[in-house]
């Protein structure tokens, strides 16, 4: 059956492409390509989660990372004006941490392949009919049994907001600021002062 | 859904919480000649948040541990215990801070604001039911820490020490994430009770021990036990003081919340798995501790080779059953202690423009103020474990559970280091009481200072009558899990 | 597809994460990225535990995790500006100062 094979080549295509623009993270030299290459690995997940189907989570990895967070990185790339230097990505340790690197790989396919395999849960995916709504499922989750973490959550977000504008934010004293709040309570009288003065004596310039 | 009942149970976390709130926004208008307000809202958060976590145990009827919202997080004895010394801890680190901070001309609102939002992470950590509300707790307090860290932002060791401080922790928490997934694939829910039935029940458990090794690393990076202890010493020297001491004292007490919920509560049965892992990291952490910490200059470096040593000590009463759980919280309920008082010491010593960083720094204490010396005396052998203060007693205890467990060579080694590691705290001593002083300026403490490293030394030598008490206290906290 | 194909995936991807941490020798932001690419592998995984136990409460974890990592991304990269502020490189060997 064809449609049987489907997902299954699509499993491939994204799952090579996820770990081919990883690898290339590490190893390319410019920092904005390895920015860009990271949300193509972001993007091949989201791919891989679909399949999954986690369609909320997928999507909101790409709405969040891709359109968020690497924005984010790509703005303080630009910002910092790092110079791509003419180095070898991977160097001093390298070579022991990328030999450490391909045992450890090599080990944990054939865990995940052999020895855990038989442990494993489940061997086969529960496919939902078409009426089931993936987010109504996470809602209710969310909003009843994790609606502690969920606050805490939100907490999480404050202090990063906090700490991030405490650690950037700087005022320079010889920056002239516009202080919206002072501009608008400004009154038409602090701007323009009619004073009353008696008329000064008409004085002709040839007075002699 | 949550409902009153619920509230109630979370009221500690809920009033710290609101404070935190309240003191970064009054910081924002506050003017800086009443900037004091800020410590004394802090105080008063602690004080209250204290006497609401007291209320529940003191009442007539007997304290129950009980669930709040639908099972993520539990009020139980152990929570409560931890989190009495967290505010007694942060109390004694806030008041220090106030000083550093202010004669270095840092003093701004969100320091104490992020000081609480990291006490509310630490809350979590110890309360937390389920591995989402445990994670999270623990994110609060790195990502506050994190903050903390580099505070001085103008000061290069500063931010470096945060820059290593953030990629190590962020490593830690994608160890510990991983593990977590694995637990979670093995035990198939994430609430700790359901994961202890998984892992009495299952046969073939070896998701669970994979995950189980990856909680452990990153468990271990957040301890700083060895050989995952690298950041220790540069974050302890390049932040600045006040917050060495804040990272230093109550997180301890956090991380050891943590470990006991996942490893005690959540993998339980799997305590054989991991009582041979965990005897290792204790071995090495005592080794590495001592030995490095001979050679060191800095003070607060010493400090933390030191701090590497002591969570080594704790980990040995790991190995040790309920028994040893409880004498591992006696431990690190008085290390807590000791080293708030350590590094308070520290700050109340630099003063205005001096940083005390070496070791020569103290030379001549005793000539310049008799009584400090001796408070840092206090200290200081009590954390070498001498006799007759609470570190000798903390230790004895903690050697006892390990040798009960048969861990004999175990308690070998850790008795030869810890004479080994005697060595440089008397060196220290010494610099103290026998070398002249190289300036005579007087040592400017104020009152509430003056305070809290007061209690914070004499308890060395007080919590030793109050032993059995505090004993049986975790005794039975441990027991209640 | 079955569940040992997503967590081999999800364990090469960890894998370049740490290794990309470990061997960088370059500049911080690639640590950064880094560590990215290791939480989106534990993502995976718990989407895929989630998915093939039929249990959505590994999507909720994933859910907090996102925020969580979207928030230390905010935190790093503020650190990082400073540090470039102070010392005009993110290079890594230059983080020396501290030792002993």
């Amino acid at each position: 059956m064809i449609s049987d094979w489907i997902p299954v080549v699509l499993f491939y295509a994204f799952a090579g492409v996820l770990l081919a623009s990883a690898l290339a993270v590490i190893t390319v030299r410019n920092s904005v390509y390895a920015a860009l290459l990271l949300v193509l690995a972001f993007f091949s997940a989201a791919a891989l989660w679909m399949l999954l189907e986690a369609e909320f989570l997928a999507i909101t990895l790409v709405l969040v990372y891709v359109g968020a967070v690497m924005v984010l990185f790509l703005f303080v790339v630009m910002m910092l004006d790092v110079k791509s230097r003419e180095k070898h990505a991977l160097g001093g340790y390298g070579k022991v941490a990328i030999a450490v690197a391909v045992a450890m790989l090599l080990e944990m396919v054939m865990l995940f392949a052999g020895k855990l395999a038989a442990g494993l849960p489940e061997t086969s995916l529960t496919r939902h009919a078409a009426d089931y709504s993936n987010v109504r499922a996470l809602a209710e989750e969310l909003f009843t049994r994790y609606v502690f973490p969920f606050e805490l959550a939100a907490v999480l977000l404050l202090v990063a907001i906090v700490a991030a504008i405490l650690l950037t934010l700087r005022r320079r004293p010889d920056f002239k600021h516009l202080d919206p709040a002072r501009q608008i309570a400004v009154k038409a009288s602090d701007r323009m002062r009619v004073i009353k003065m008696p008329a000064e004596p008409q004085s002709s310039g040839d007075d002699k | 859904m949550f409902g009153w009942s619920d509230l109630v149970t979370a009221l500690p976390e809920i009033i710290v919480l609101s404070m935190a709130c309240l003191v970064l926004l009054v910081g924002l208008v506050l003017k800086p000649e009443k900037d004091g307000l800020l410590v004394s809202l802090t105080m008063l958060t602690l004080v209250f948040a204290a006497l609401v976590t007291l209320r529940d145990h003191l009442g007539a009827e007997a304290f129950v541990a009980r669930e709040a919202f639908n099972g993520a997080f539990v009020r139980d004895t152990f929570g409560d215990v931890l989190k009495l010394f967290m505010y007694m801890v942060m109390a004694a680190v806030v008041v220090f801070a106030k000083q550093y901070l202010r004669n270095r001309s840092l003093f701004k609102g969100e320091y104490f604001s992020l000081a609480l939002f990291a006490l509310v992470g630490m809350m979590v950590m110890v309360s937390g039911n389920n591995l989402v509300t445990l994670y999270l707790g623990l994110e609060l307090l790195a990502l506050s820490s994190y903050a903390l860290v580099a505070f001085d932002r103008n000061h290069l060791k500063a931010t470096e020490a945060a820059v290593k401080y953030f990629v190590l922790g962020a490593l830690a928490s994608g160890m510990l994430l991983y593990g977590l997934s694995m637990v979670y694939g093995a035990a198939g829910s994430l609430q700790l009770q359901n994961i202890a039935q998984a892992a009495a029940t299952q046969p073939d458990a070896r998701l669970l021990i994979l995950g189980l090794v990856f909680v452990l690393v990153g468990v271990a990076f957040k301890l700083g036990a060895a050989p995952f202890h690298m950041w220790v010493p540069d974050v302890y020297t390049g932040a600045p003081t006040a917050t060495t001491a804040l990272i230093a004292s109550a997180p301890k007490l956090a991380a050891f919340g943590l470990a006991v919920r996942l490893l005690g509560e959540g993998l339980g049965p799997l305590q054989i798995h991991w009582q041979s892992m965990v005897a290792i990291l204790a071995v090495l952490s005592i080794v590495i501790g001592n030995l490095f910490a001979i050679q060191q200059t800095n003070i607060k470096r010493l400090f933390a080779y030191s701090t590497i040593s002591h969570i080594g000590f704790m980990l040995l009463g790991f190995v040790g059953g309920a028994d040893g759980f409880a004498a591992a919280m006696f431990y690190i309920i008085t290390y807590a202690l000791m080293a708030a008082g350590g590094f308070g010491l520290l700050i109340v010593l630099s003063g205005k423009g001096v940083e005390v960083e070496n070791i020569e720094d103290l030379k001549g204490l005793n000539q310049r103020n008799g009584w400090l010396a001796f408070l840092m005396l206090l200290i200081i052998a009590s954390m070498a474990g001498f006799p007759p203060l609470v570190g000798f007693v903390s230790k004895l205890w903690v050697l006892k559970a390990a040798l009960d467990a048969g861990y004999l060579g175990l308690t070998i080694i850790a008795v030869i280091f810890a004479v080994i590691g005697a060595f440089y705290y008397l060196r220290v001593i010494k610099v103290m009481y026998f070398d002249d002083a190289q300036t005579d300026e007087a040592i400017v403490a104020s009152v509430d200072a003056r305070f809290f490293l007061n209690v914070l030394a004499i308890a060395q030598l007080a919590l030793v009558l109050l032993t059995p008490m505090l004993l049986d206290v975790c005794s039975s906290a441990i027991a209640a899990l | 597809m079955s569940l040992s194909h997503y967590l081999i995936v999800a364990g090469v991807l960890f894998v370049i994460g740490l290794a990309g941490l470990f061997a960088n020798r370059r500049n911080i932001l690639i640590m950064l990225m880094s560590i990215e690419l290791m939480l989106l592998a534990v993502n995976t995984n718990f989407v895929a535990f989630s998915s093939y136990l039929n249990d959505i409460s590994g999507q909720v974890f994933v859910f907090f995790i996102l925020t969580v990592a979207a928030a230390e991304a905010a935190i790093g990269l503020a650190i990082l500006v400073v540090l470039f502020r102070n010392r005009r490189s993110l290079d890594v060997e230059q983080l020396d100062t501290l030792k002993g």
